[in-house]
C-alpha cells in the first residue's frame, strides 16, 4: 500500500530526471553544461554554500551552549527548557520571517530602538541582505543542532567525567578535553543535518534576503515561473537532490557509526 | 581558592550563551503577539489600545478565511492518506524480518531527505503532464508524500512498545491476520496513531514550498496566502494570523508529548 504512495514521490522525481534531459521531448545535455559555464547559476550556488556554511557554523556555537545548559538540568527543569527549543521548532517559519521583518526592518525594533539611542542616523541595514537570511536560518536551524548534541551529552557515562575529577582535572579541563570530545559525533551528525536543510531552503532567502542573496531553491523557482524553462529548473533540481542525498548519506554513516540508527 | 572561581566563571559564560540562545529562539514567536491586537492598520509593536480588529478582519475576510478552510481539507486529507498506507508500512517493518528491511525503510524516509523544493517541481511537472496540474488533489498526494515519514515514525514508536506475546496468543487461538491486526494491533496504539495524525496535520497545515508550487489561485492555501501577504502587502493582519498559528502549534505539539508520554515511560 505505500508503495503507491512511493510511486506518487519516485514518479515525480524521475519525471524531473527526464526533463533534465530533455527539453520538447528532444533528448538534450543543454541544462547540464548550463550547469558548469552559465556565470549566474555558479554565483547562485557559491551564494547558496557561502549562506549554508555560516548559518550552519553560527548554529553550532549558539546551539552547543543551550545543549550543555539542558544536559545539566534535573528532568523537570529539562523539560520547561525544552519547551523553549521546542516552541520555536514548532512555529511556522512564515510566522517567524514575518517576525524578522518587524525586529530587523528599516523601521523594526532593532532600529527604532538605534535611533532613540543614537540618533537619526544610526540605523543599520539588516534585512533584505546576508544579515537577514543568516539570522533568519539559524533561527530555524537551531533546534536540529540542539537535539542531535544534546543526545551525545546525555548518553555519556557520568563515569568518565567522575574519573578525569578524581584524577585532579577541574571543570573547565574536564569540559574541554573529556566533555566535548566525547560529544563530537552529535555534533558532525548536527552540522551535516543543517547543512542538507540549508542548502535546500527557499522561504528565509525570499522574504529576509536581497537580490544577491538568491539560493539553490529560489533559482529552481525562477526558471520554474519566470523564464518557463522547465530543462534547467529540472537539472538544477538534479543537482540539488545529489547534493542534500549526498549529505544524508554522510550522516547515516555518522549515525551508524555512533550506533543509534 | 582560584580554581573555584575559573569555574563559577565558565559555568556563568556558558549559560549566558544558553539563555542568549533561548531568547533569541523565543523572541520571533512571541513579538507577533502584540502586533496582532493592535486597532491601526499599521504595524505597532506597542499598540496604544488593544483590540480585536484584526481577527475580525482575518475571520471575515474573503481572501483569508477560504484559504485557511483550504488548508484544513488538504492537511485533513493527506493525514488519512499517510494514515493508511503508513500504518500497515510500520507494522511490517517493526514485526517481520524481510530481506533488505534496512534498505526499504530508508526508502520509506527518504522524502524527509529530499528537499521540498525539488518535490513541489517534481509534483508540478508530473501532474500538469498527466493533465491534472493546479487541483487540491495533487496537493494532497504532495503532502501525504511528504508527511509519511513523520507518520511511519510516530507508529513504529508505538508499535515497539506493544507485547507481541498478545498477537501470538490471538494466532494460537485462531484469528486470522487481519483480525490479529485489526483488533489486537490497532487498539493497543491507538495514542501512537493520535500522535502521527496530529504531526502529520501540523506539518502539512504549515507547509509552504510544495503549496507554493502545485496550487492555482483557486487552490491556494493559508500558507501560501500569507507568503505573499508578507512579499507584497505587510498587512497587521498577517500578525493575528501568526498568533493563531503559533497558538495552534503549541497546542498540537503539547498534545503530540502527551500522547508519546506513555511510550516514553515504558521505556525507563
Amino acid at each position: 500500500m505505500i508503495g503507491l504512495l512511493l510511486l506518487l514521490f519516485l514518479f515525480p522525481l524521475g519525471f524531473t530526471l527526464y526533463n533534465s534531459i530533455h527539453d520538447d521531448g528532444q533528448f538534450t545535455l543543454k541544462g547540464y553544461r548550463a550547469l558548469v559555464s552559465s556565470t549566474l547559476l555558479l554565483r547562485v550556488v557559491s551564494t547558496t554554500f557561502q549562506i549554508s556554511i555560516i548559518a550552519s557554523l553560527v548554529s553550532l556555537l549558539l546551539g552547543y551552549p543551550i545543549a550543555l545548559h539542558l544536559s545539566r538540568q534535573s528532568p523537570r527543569k529539562r523539560a520547561f527548557y525544552l519547551m523553549l527549543v521546542l516552541l520555536p521548532f514548532w512555529t511556522s517559519i512564515l510566522v517567524k520571517s514575518f517576525a524578522f521583518t518587524v525586529i530587523l526592518g528599516e523601521h523594526g525594533i532593532i532600529n527604532s530602538a538605534l535611533v532613540w539611542s543614537f540618533g537619526p542616523d544610526a540605523t543599520i541595514p539588516m534585512l533584505f541582505n546576508r544579515v537577514g537570511v543568516i539570522v533568519g536560518m539559524v533561527n530555524y536551524l537551531l533546534p536540529f543542532m540542539v537535539f542531535p548534541i544534546l543526545a551525545s551529552l546525555l548518553a555519556q557515562n557520568p563515569a568518565i567525567a567522575q574519573a578525569a575529577e578524581i584524577m585532579g582535572a577541574g571543570r573547565l579541563r574536564i569540559l574541554l578535553s573529556v566533555t566535548i570530545p566525547l560529544t563530537m559525533p552529535g555534533a558532525v551528525a548536527g552540522l551535516l543535518m543543517t547543512l542538507t536543510l540549508s542548502l535546500g531552503m527557499y522561504i528565509t532567502p525570499a522574504l529576509l534576503g536581497g537580490r544577491r542573496d538568491m539560493m539553490i531553491a529560489n533559482l529552481i523557482d525562477f526558471y520554474t515561473r519566470q523564464t518557463l524553462d522547465w530543462n534547467l529548473a529540472s537539472t538544477i533540481a538534479v543537482l540539488l537532490l545529489a547534493l542534500s542525498t549526498g549529505l544524508a548519506m554522510l550522516l547515516f554513516r555518522v549515525r551508524q557509526a555512533e550506533g543509534s540508527f | 581558592m582560584p580554581r573555584l572561581k575559573a569555574r563559577q566563571d565558565h559555568l556563568r559564560i556558558s549559560s549566558f550563551f544558553a539563555w542568549l540562545g533561548y531568547f533569541f529562539l523565543v523572541v520571533p514567536s512571541l513579538v507577533v503577539i502584540p502586533i496582532s491586537f493592535s486597532t491601526s492598520s499599521e504595524i505597532a509593536v506597542f499598540p496604544h489600545r488593544l483590540s480585536l480588529h484584526l481577527y475580525r478582519e482575518f475571520f471575515h475576510s474573503s481572501n483569508w478565511w477560504p484559504t485557511t478552510v483550504q488548508s484544513f481539507r488538504v492537511a485533513t486529507l493527506a493525514t488519512v492518506l499517510a494514515l493508511i498506507v503508513a500504518t500497515p508500512a510500520a507494522y511490517a517493518l517493526v514485526r517481520y524480518e524481510v530481506r533488505g528491511k534496512r534498505l526499504i525503510h530508508l526508502v520509506f524516509l527518504s522524502p524527509l531527505f529530499t528537499p521540498v523544493v525539488v518535490i513541489g517541481l517534481g509534483s508540478y511537472l508530473y501532474f500538469a503532464y498527466l493533465g491534472i496540474g493546479g487541483t487540491t488533489l495533487v496537493l494532497v498526494f504532495a503532502h501525504a508524500v511528504m508527511i509519511s515519514p513523520f507518520v511511519l515514525i510516530a507508529i513504529m514508536a508505538g508499535l515497539r512498545h506493544i507485547d507481541p506475546t498478545l498477537e501470538t496468543a490471538a494466532m494460537l487461538m485462531g484469528a486470522s491476520r487481519w483480525m490479529i491486526f485489526g483488533r489486537v494491533v490497532l487498539p493497543q496504539i491507538v495514542p501512537a496513531l493520535a500522535a502521527g495524525a496530529l504531526l502529520g496535520f501540523l506539518v502539512s497545515f504549515d507547509e509552504v514550498v510544495i503549496a507554493y508550487f502545485v496550487t492555482s489561485p483557486v487552490s491556494q492555501t493559508l500558507p501560501v496566502k500569507m507568503y505573499s501577504a508578507i512579499q507584497w502587502e505587510i498587512s497587521p493582519v498577517i500578525a493575528a494570523v501568526s498568533t493563531l498559528l503559533t497558538a495552534s502549534s503549541l497546542v498540537i505539539s503539547l498534545a503530540i508529548s502527551l500522547l508519546q508520554k506513555p511510550a516514553w515511560k515504558a521505556n525507563d
